[in-house]
């Protein structure tokens, strides 16, 4: 089944900044692949990370590849798109992208690490209520019955200075978390409510249910 | 020339830090009040307030201690825990725990909000020791 895109998923920041520059698929395929410049990825995976439609995303890769800003590189029968470090302007488009739609991307692979010991992990706030400002710190709630503030501080420094933000990470245990969900914590219930970037996991019971085929 | 080290950068007129030389007996009242406190912050009797309160305040004699060891003085507390890279070179695992605790003191000192919880209390102890283990090798 294709299910539309309603706009109701929301994967990266739709920043006004990156609207204004790019197209949706567009933004979607530069952010995973100058969010990670470092890596190469196959077809199937940026069309996967990207969360958009494989035609579109094929052709964003071809056009972005024709212009020299991606290297491709044949593997077996896969093609591998990567970044390209030797483009004249390599090093403004990953600015422009760790700014403005890369954000989620960033802070999803500084957690990738610790994500076997997180069961959900968000971004809140302004970011994510998109009012922010360039000296907007990003807010960031994990929920995690193993890790510390240490661990995860540790593993966000990286991305802290990559997007040039402070990262305030709240932590909780899972039980904490329901307790406080459950009970009438202000705190929780008024993030709970808000609009929310989702790195690991997903809304327990999002408002809009996915279409069933009839 | 060589670039200023950051903690000069913040001893300049309106910065966050002052020059003032080390002194030896200032040095070892920080130490040791730090070190008492770290100590009993651990005893799992105490409210868990108390032992975020004891846990806290020696992570600031401590940083403290450090700061003036490199020859400065703070303004205001929170830079103790801000400049611990320049100080101690212990990274964001250790620097950005107590800041956070900092900033967590201050709601509950200021405005009765003191949210701390199990985990706080023992990241926060995990980073206190390991300031108290740097100076130790210094």
């Amino acid at each position: 089944m294709i299910a539309p895109n309603m706009g109701t998923k929301q994967t990266s920041i739709p920043s006004s900044t990156a609207d204004a520059l790019f197209p949706k698929v567009r933004q979607r395929v530069l952010a995973v692949l100058f969010g990670a410049p470092d890596r190469s990825f196959y077809t199937n995976e940026v069309i996967g990370l990207a969360q958009s439609g494989a035609g579109a995303v094929q052709r964003e890769l071809a056009d972005l590849a024709g212009a020299g800003l991606l290297t491709v590189r044949r593997q077996g029968n896969q093609k591998h798109f990567q970044a390209n470090q030797a483009s004249p302007v390599f090093a403004e488009l990953r600015g422009l992208v760790l700014k403005t739609m890369g954000l989620a991307d960033v802070l999803r692979a500084a957690l990738a690490p610790l994500a076997p010991q997180i069961q959900r992990a968000f971004v809140f706030g302004s970011l994510a209520k998109q009012q922010d400002t360039a000296a907007s710190d990003v807010d960031l709630l994990v929920v995690s019955d193993t890790l510390g503030y240490g661990d995860v501080f540790g593993a966000l420094e990286g991305a802290s200075q990559a997007l040039g933000r402070t990262i305030n990470p709240a932590l909780y245990t899972t039980a904490d978390f329901r307790a406080r969900l459950q009970g009438d914590n202000a705190f929780i219930n008024r993030v709970m409510q808000q609009p929310k970037i989702w790195l690991i996991g997903q809304e327990e019971s999002p408002q809009h249910e996915p279409a069933q085929p009839t | 020339m060589s670039p200023p080290n950051p903690l000069e950068n913040l001893s300049r007129p309106g910065g966050s830090l002052k020059p003032e030389p080390p002194d030896a007996a200032e040095i070892a009242g920080l130490l040791r009040t730090g070190r008492a406190r770290l100590a009993d912050a651990g005893n799992a009797s105490l409210a868990l307030e108390s032992r975020f309160d004891l846990a806290y305040n020696a992570a600031h004699a401590l940083c403290l201690a450090a700061l003036r060891t490199r020859g400065y003085r703070a303004a205001n507390r929170f830079i103790v825990f801000q400049v611990l890279p320049h100080t101690l070179g212990l990274g964001p695992e250790v620097w950005r725990v107590l800041d956070l605790c900092h900033n967590k003191r201050n709601l509950g000192e200021y405005e009765g909000l003191l949210e701390v919880d199990e985990r706080l209390v023992k990241d926060l102890l995990v980073a206190t020791q390991q300031v108290a283990d740097a100076l130790s090798a210094v």
